[in-house]
């Protein structure tokens, strides 16, 4: 089984979770499972999932992001129109190949029809493995906690039932300190990140935050401390680069040569949405009080700007100001094509983005997209139009 | 004055230049044009740098910025990266001030930029995935043909009855070749014929990018003199009411535009007190 261990070098550190980033047949939590004999393993599809109820049910919280460019789609296809995103197709085909037959259950949170009708799908081909769809609240209020609550309760419940012992209120509280603790570090990790571009390449932070959704949590923290230890140690020197922020990819996965793509482009991107669920509420938790609450408090609370919440009037606003933050020259809007939730609030974010007077350019990908020279002279044209261009 | 180094790293040939100031008024102190051939490009890259320092009488901590374009991720110690459009185009301008497009004609495929007297890009068209009108095509052509790719300009000018090449595809173009060779026509007359081929590509688009004033022609083609006849020659027959022009650094102009937009990085840079170029200062190897 691969483990953290400390002391590894950047390049090992990397290749760990570039290795977890293209591992299909998720042989890492096969291996969890072989030496957590009785546990259980879940399944959640983006954008977020409470995986503070798996880890207390005594399970591995796994990730679940399609397929990218690992997986060959044979079966996938026949289940969806040509006008649909990439990831279902992908999801269902490994479903199928046995790729996910690890997993004794599946989160699908309502961030869109597709994840939707998957759910549905996903019930009718594997009717032996609990599925939860996960609604999520739309009322930023009293009502949107007492009904999330609910939800997490009623998921809660089950999710003991399946790992074959209650969660009890303790138990949820200690796995909410562990990834409270996630929290902070990858807030720790942006913070290097925005003070540093050059020693945090987006590709290298993406597969290590991703790493995250296929080892346990404990491993994960390790890992993200060794890696912000290893990038500055790196003593990679500073690139003039345009700063920029990438919207719009928290869902389907962009291949890791597109954001490769982009930096060699010219681009230093400095904040993004990839993986959103890590990082989607923002601060601790907290575990005083009822835990579920405490749960359903922050995600209403707390949660960023994303294209599956609607909070009105609210668009754009969040990405400014992160944009400032992050002293970005400009945006990426890069979103999957057929990503209803990404490509609909674009126009909103972009209507921001334009009154803040930042530059921004569009362009969209699959998960298995292999052509990048596209992209890499929008991109790169974008950064040349920032360096020489905006400066008066 | 400030230093720049441009360093254009092509699919077959690394540019590299050593300029003084920034401007129209920058001075080249020192360039080269070497071929990769079967060489590890990173090599020939750190060669080309220390020859053109040599020549220049500078040492690498003289030089205020190492702008790169084409494959510039292949130079480590780079200050900044410009896109190939930006810099040819900002190259072009440099030697040719009357010029408001490139057509930039490289290894892999050929881009018409539309420019204004700033250099900044306003369009540009570019050729599809075929080969034909690239430099490697005429690279293989002059292989087939058993003849020194120096020599492929001048034998295409002696043409005296260009053998019509009728495919604008370059598998179907290079049988077509093969053909002529075993009907015994003249190489002369094979090359003109493919560069009146490629030339008629080249024109087309120019024309799709609604080109109508002065043209630098850049990249490692524009060194053929051989292409450079054909296309003048279509454009006259045409009655284009533009001219394609050529300079003897038009090769180097990705190089020559790097380094200029590397001085003008490198003023803003220090204008703005970004710590980027105090802390690199002497940039080592």
């Amino acid at each position: 089984m691969m483990t953290t261990n400390t002391g590894r070098s950047l390049e090992d550190i990397l290749e760990f979770a570039e290795t977890l980033y293209h591992d299909a047949a998720l042989s890492s939590v096969r291996d969890w499972k072989k030496t957590h004999p009785g546990r259980i393993a879940v399944g959640s599809m983006p954008v977020w999932a409470p995986r503070e109820l798996i880890h207390a049910a005594g399970g591995l919280p796994v990730s679940v992001m399609g397929g990218g460019d690992d997986v060959e789609i044979i079966k996938g296809d026949a289940y969806f129109q040509s006008y649909i995103c990439h990831i279902p197709r992908s999801t269902i085909e490994m479903g199928l190949n046995g790729s996910l037959d690890v997993l004794d259950g599946m989160i699908f949170p309502s961030i869109c029809d597709v994840i939707r009708n998957l759910s549905g799908m996903w019930k009718l081909l594997f009717p032996e493995k609990p599925a939860w769809y996960l609604d999520m609240p739309q009322s930023f209020d009293e009502i949107g906690r007492s009904f999330f609550r609910g939800e997490l309760l009623r998921i809660g419940k089950e999710m003991g039932e399946l790992a074959g012992h209650e969660i009890t209120a303790e138990a949820l509280k200690e796995s909410i300190a562990v990834f409270d603790r996630n929290r902070a570090l990858l807030e720790r990790l942006q913070e290097h990140r925005l003070n540093r571009p050059w020693m945090f390449p987006i590709s290298e932070v993406w597969s290590v935050i991703k790493a995250g959704g296929f080892i346990p949590i404990e491993e994960h923290n390790d890992l993200i401390e060794e890696y912000i230890a290893a990038a500055e140690a790196s003593g990679r020197p500073p690139i003039d680069n345009a700063r920029v922020i990438l919207v719009g990819s928290f869902c389907e996965r962009p291949p890791l040569n597109l954001l490769r793509t982009l930096e060699r482009s010219g681009c230093y991107v400095v904040d993004d949405d990839l993986s959103l669920g890590f990082r989607l509420i923002r601060g601790s938790v907290g575990a005083e009080g009822d835990p579920y609450q405490a749960l359903a408090d922050a995600f209403v609370e707390r949660s960023r700007e994303a294209a599956f919440l609607y909070r009105e009037g609210e668009k754009g606003k969040e990405l400014v100001a992160r944009a400032r933050a992050a002293h970005a020259e400009g945006v990426l809007f890069c979103a999957p094509s057929f990503c209803d939730p990404a490509l609909l609030d674009q126009p909103m974010l972009v209507e921001a983005v334009e009154k803040a007077g930042l530059p921004w350019t569009a362009f969209k990908y699959a998960e298995n997209t292999g052509q990048f020279q596209v992209i890499r002279e929008q991109a790169g044209t974008f950064a040349d139009s920032i360096k020489l261009w905006s400066v008066a | 004055m400030t230093k720049t180094v441009g360093i254009d790293v092509g699919s077959s040939t690394v540019k590299c230049v050593v300029m003084e100031g920034e401007g129209q008024e920058a001075r080249i102190l020192a360039k080269i044009s070497e071929r990769v051939r079967r060489r590890n490009p990173v090599s020939v890259i750190r060669e080309c740098l220390q020859i053109v320092l040599d020549q220049a009488g500078l040492s690498r901590a003289d030089v205020d910025y190492i702008a790169t374009t084409g494959e510039g991720e292949l130079v480590p110690d780079r200050t900044g990266h410009f896109y190939s459009m930006t810099a040819h185009s900002r190259g072009g301008l440099y030697l040719e001030p009357e010029a408001r497009a490139v057509l930039d004609v490289g290894a892999l495929h050929a881009r018409a930029i539309l420019m204004d007297d700033r250099a900044k890009v306003l369009s540009y068209r570019m050729t599809s995935q075929c080969a034909s009108g690239s430099g490697q095509f005429v690279e293989n052509i002059s292989r087939y043909l058993g003849v020194a790719l120096d020599e492929v300009g001048e034998l295409s000018k002696s043409a005296e009855k260009p053998e019509k090449c009728s495919s604008i595809c370059a598998v179907l173009a290079e049988t077509d070749v093969i053909n002529m060779v075993s009907r015994g026509i003249a190489i002369p007359d094979i090359l003109k014929g493919i560069h009146l081929s490629m030339a008629g590509r080249l024109v087309k688009l120019l024309q799709s990018a609604k080109v109508d004033d002065t043209v630098l022609m850049t990249g490692g083609l524009s060194a053929d003199a051989g292409l450079v006849a054909a296309v003048e020659e279509i454009l006259k027959d045409e009655k284009r009411d533009y001219d394609v022009r050529t300079h003897p650094d038009s090769i180097l102009a990705g190089a020559i535009g790097a380094a200029l937009w590397g001085a003008f990085r490198h003023r803003v840079l220090k204008e703005r007190g970004d710590a980027l170029i105090g802390d690199r200062g002497g940039i080592e190897a």
